[in-house]
């Protein structure tokens, strides 16, 4: 009773705890920091996420705050430290964040993709991967693809990535530092001819929707092929990897049969990109259980998320959890809210909250969002 | 008005001496019946022919002895008065047994004529002295318990084999429960001489009859009507399991990894995965045939071992934090980056 | 004749009240029939509500008497408003308390961000002081608005029926005020959700604009048009 009194009165005086930090670069994050906000520019998240990259419920919190702010958590400084002490000659090391929903994995990748923005990565991110296989607008517009036999394009999903590929990595892809190898023909009258600079090959993707999914597929291996020799380092980010791994996508072909993900194009692309057996680049996964429908989503932990054909994909990883808000965390968070004002009240309030959210970060969120 | 009572003892003979009545008001004037009185009775008219009925109610015998059971010696041998199994006899039995339900407040109805302690079997002639002369009759037929069958284990280990069954006191119409045919058998896995081959199979054989938690195989038989076919069929079912699980049929061979009930590192492709991990890592890339895959010595690589035990663990043992944090450790060491730093 | 017996020991004997009648003395807290007999008291359930009795040594005592339990919204949470139980029971359809839960905390984050954004593009100090951020606030102050004074009540005189102006009690004022908010907010676009329409008319109503308030006012000056008839109340 003593410590709880101490403690309450500890935080009425420190409702003005320091929740901010001003250093916004992640490479300069260390321990000192966790537990604090920084902030991102605003440039920087319209090159970074204009198309995804911040969950949907964080989006509207930057705007409705003023400001993306991200706190500095453990995950994150792990996976830093982790890239900052491996040898980018040895194949790429693949990290995967799982956890509980709405304890911070995108947001953590968020932060990483700051750091590889930062450092000079050529950054290849996939938002959300169920976006392509599981979101079913009216009509979603598939294919068969022409190179591969059998298998499934989404063109017009393709298309909008190669176009956040672009916004990512202008800086990069303008310098006309990376070159393609060898030759693609598209058609008899459109080839991108070797040496060309990859960002040809991204145009012309985008604007002839039809072969992005070929495109996506060159891509890969030409980047696979360019941070082998050395010519640039790569991050690749993917959220909800275990979306490639269900047995099932909710896409079907023309004669309502269920496609399964081995059978769409980006799929292979990408599994591609993440085996390890090129240098010379860090590959960031999560496992999300929001990936999958609710019926096969009864536990966050890797193996059961990934499957076991995932897991053998993958392995050797590296697994970090990501928990949910410590007490320091916890409280930094709710000092944020308040000088923001989203969160308003007495003190008292802060107990209440962190039990009913039990210290989840999404949950924490929603309750104070009627406050 | 006359008012006429009379008067009864209960077992008696209704005699004439014991009749009175009184008289409030005679319907004569004069009372010329006095004289009659001291005379004889006055006789009445018995027109519903009560009296006859009631004479004819009483003949009750005299001569009936007392029961055998109020006159037995308090030492008495029982077992004399009682060898075997018999139908309750309540003027043998000296006890004053009551049996039946009754409304509240009513005494249960006692022995004699009660259908429901004739009903039930009864075991008056297995009381502890009788029991004791049949077991001392018994005895010159038995050996003696062996001396060195004096704990638990020495008793586990010369007689693996244990046989439950159940005896039932039943009453029905039958006196046999059908329950009293049921024989398990129980012995430890560990007690069956089994190669792993065989132990796989005999397991797979015998499917829930198997206990991991206590390592019992129990095999139960009820589908013989009686107790001893049960006790040779649930014999016959054991042999033939443990015989058939060394027998090795064609198709065994044509198992694949997803049958498989455990993990094996060396089977799968984690193991691959290591090692092209090391040589990529080493930059000699070469595609290898799966002899080579298997012949590769993991040793020469530097913590293949931990690495190894940590991903047969996650995939036998299950997830849990413990085995993903011993997962993160060996492949942090693995892949030579820093552990995680403890959380404070 | 007028005792009960105690039932048991935690029951104070109860005598039969003739002085009050009967619908005073039945607690006319709960709107639903409860289960529990008159005589059993309403919750006290504040922790402002129940210091004062702990000072003074109340509590002992009238912790014997039967009390009835408090209902599920009914909490001591610092976040306790009765005046939003009460808006969340009157959206509420078909006994679905949680979607009518989450539909009014949703008005009030849509309050809430609206605010905040005005706050953020007011320039001077003095603006953003005048700005109510917290929503709740903004319901009081939208249902006070909305709260008309006087009602009408229709009167037949020699076949004619007047409309006959008269006092409100504060209940009915309330009712009227909350009835009002959410018919206007139903009367919406079929595209727009509810939580938005209602945020929308809340702070239209707390700035003493909209339709709820020009609703109130009409009848206003319904009453003061028609306050020669007010005396055939009485005849």
């Amino acid at each position: 009773m003593l410590s709880r009194s101490w403690r309450h009165f500890y935080r009425r005086y420190s409702q003005s705890v320091t929740f901010r930090t001003t250093e916004n670069s992640p490479s300069q994050h260390n321990e000192n920091q966790t537990g604090l906000f920084y902030t991102m520019d605003k440039d920087l998240c319209k090159t970074l996420f204009s198309h995804g990259g911040f969950p949907r419920s964080f989006a509207k919190q930057t705007k409705t705050f003023t400001e993306a702010a991200v706190m500095v958590r453990r995950p994150a400084l792990d996976v830093i430290d982790c890239i900052k002490a491996s040898d980018l000659n040895k194949p790429a090391v693949r990290y995967l964040l799982y956890g509980e929903n709405g304890t911070g994995k995108s947001l953590t990748m968020a932060h990483l993709l700051h750091y590889a923005f930062e450092n000079g990565y050529l950054i290849i991110h996939v938002p959300w991967v169920s976006e392509w296989l599981r979101r079913l607008p009216r009509h979603k517009e598939m294919s068969n693809s022409a190179t591969h036999e059998g298998m499934v394009d989404v063109p017009l999903d393709a298309a909008a990535w190669l176009f956040h590929f672009k916004t990512q990595n202008q800086a990069m892809l303008k310098s006309e530092e990376l070159k393609i190898s060898k030759d693609y023909v598209w058609s008899k009258r459109e080839t991108t001819p070797a040496g060309a600079p990859l960002l040809a090959l991204v145009e012309h993707g985008i604007s002839r929707v039809k072969y992005a999914c070929d495109v996506i597929d060159a891509i890969v291996k030409e980047v696979k092929l360019l941070s082998d020799s050395k010519v640039c380092k790569t991050f690749v980010a993917i959220d909800g990897f275990n979306c490639f791994f269900y047995p099932k996508t909710r896409l079907y072909t023309s004669t309502k049969r269920t496609v399964k993900p081995e059978e769409v194009t980006l799929t292979h692309s990408f599994l591609e990109l993440t085996k390890n057996d090129w240098t010379n680049g860090v590959i960031v996964l999560t496992a999300d259980q929001l990936a999958i429908p609710e019926d096969h989503a009864e536990s966050f932990l890797p193996k059961y998320l990934l499957y076991k054909k995932g897991f053998e994909h993958i392995d050797p990883f590296v697994p970090i959890p990501v928990g949910r808000y410590t007490e320091k965390e916890f409280l930094s968070c709710a000092s944020y809210y308040r000088d923001r004002l989203w969160l308003r009240g007495p003190a008292e309030i802060d107990t209440e909250l962190k039990l009913a959210s039990a210290a989840n970060p999404y949950k924490f969120m929603e309750l104070c969002a009627p406050l | 008005m006359s008012v006429f009572i009379k008067h009864y003892k209960a077992s008696h003979l209704l005699s004439a001496s014991n009749v009175k009545f009184f008289r409030f008001s005679s319907t004569a004037a004069d009372l010329p019946l006095k004289k009659e009185d001291d005379d004889e009775e006055f006789r009445v008219l018995d027109i519903v022919k009560k009296r006859q009925r009631q004479q004819r109610r009483l003949n009750k015998r005299t001569d009936i002895q007392p029961d055998r059971s109020d006159r037995m010696a308090i030492d008495q041998k029982w077992g004399n008065v009682w060898p075997g199994p018999k139908t309750f006899h309540p003027s043998s039995v000296p006890l004053p047994l009551r049996q039946g339900y009754v409304p509240k407040g009513q005494a249960p109805p006692g022995k004699k004529a009660n259908a429901e302690l004739m009903k039930i079997p009864n075991f008056l002639h297995l009381t502890p002295p009788v029991v004791k002369t049949q077991c001392e009759a018994l005895k010159q037929f038995c050996t003696p318990w062996p001396e060195l069958l004096n704990s638990e284990e020495a008793i586990e280990k010369h007689y693996p084999v244990e046989i439950i069954s159940s005896n039932y006191c039943h009453a029905s119409p039958s006196i046999r429960n059908p329950l009293s045919r049921v024989v398990s058998l129980r012995v430890k896995l560990s007690d069956l001489k089994l190669d792993k081959h065989a132990r796989d199979k005999f397991l797979r054989i015998i499917g829930d009859r198997y206990d991991e938690t206590t390592g019992l195989v129990t095999i139960t038989a009820d589908r013989c009507p009686a107790k001893k076919q049960n006790y040779d069929y649930v014999n016959y079912l054991l042999t033939a399991c443990y015989f058939e699980s060394f027998n090795v049929e064609d198709w065994e061979g044509e198992k694949t990894e997803d049958d498989m009930e455990y993990y094996d590192f060396d089977r799968n492709t984690s193991r691959k995965n290591l090692i092209n991990w090391y040589l990529k890592s080493k930059n000699e890339v070469k595609s290898m045939s799966e002899e080579e895959y298997r012949d590769f010595d993991i040793s020469q690589i530097d913590h293949a071992e931990v690495y190894k035990n940590a991903v047969s663990k996650i995939m036998n043992d299950g997830e849990s934090d413990d085995t993903l944090r011993s997962y993160d450790e060996a492949v942090r060491k693995l892949l030579g980056l820093p552990q995680k730093a403890a959380s404070s | 004749m007028n005792t009960l017996i105690p039932l048991s020991k935690n029951i104070v004997p109860v005598v039969a009240n003739f002085s009050k009648p009967r619908w005073e003395l039945i607690s006319r807290h709960y709107a639903r029939p409860t289960s529990f007999p008159d005589f059993f008291k309403n919750p006290v359930f504040r922790k402002e509500d129940q210091a004062p009795l702990v000072e003074s040594g109340e509590l002992a005592t009238l912790a014997k008497a039967p009390y009835k339990p408090p209902g599920v919204s009914e909490t001591s949470s610092a976040y306790y408003d009765p005046l939003v139980n009460k808006v969340i029971n009157h959206v509420m359809e078909m006994g679905k308390k949680k979607l009518a839960r989450s539909l009014v905390e949703k008005a009030f984050e849509n309050i809430k961000r609206k605010q905040i954004e005005r706050y953020h593009l007011a320039s001077s100090d003095a603006e953003k002081a005048k700005i109510e951020l917290d929503p709740k606030v903004v319901l009081h102050k939208a249902i006070e608005n909305s709260k008309p004074l006087l009602q009408l009540t229709p009167v037949k005189r020699g076949g004619i029926t007047y409309q006959v102006p008269g006092p409100i009690t504060e209940n009915r004022s309330e009712f009227l005020a909350i009835k009002w908010l959410l018919e206007a907010t139903n009367d919406k676009e079929r595209t727009i959700h509810f939580p938005e329409q209602f945020a929308w008319e809340l702070l239209d109503a707390a700035n003493n604009t909209g339709k709820v308030v020009k609703r109130k006012q009409d009848i206003h000056r319904q009453c003061e048009a028609n306050r020669a008839y007010a005396h055939y109340r009485w005849q």
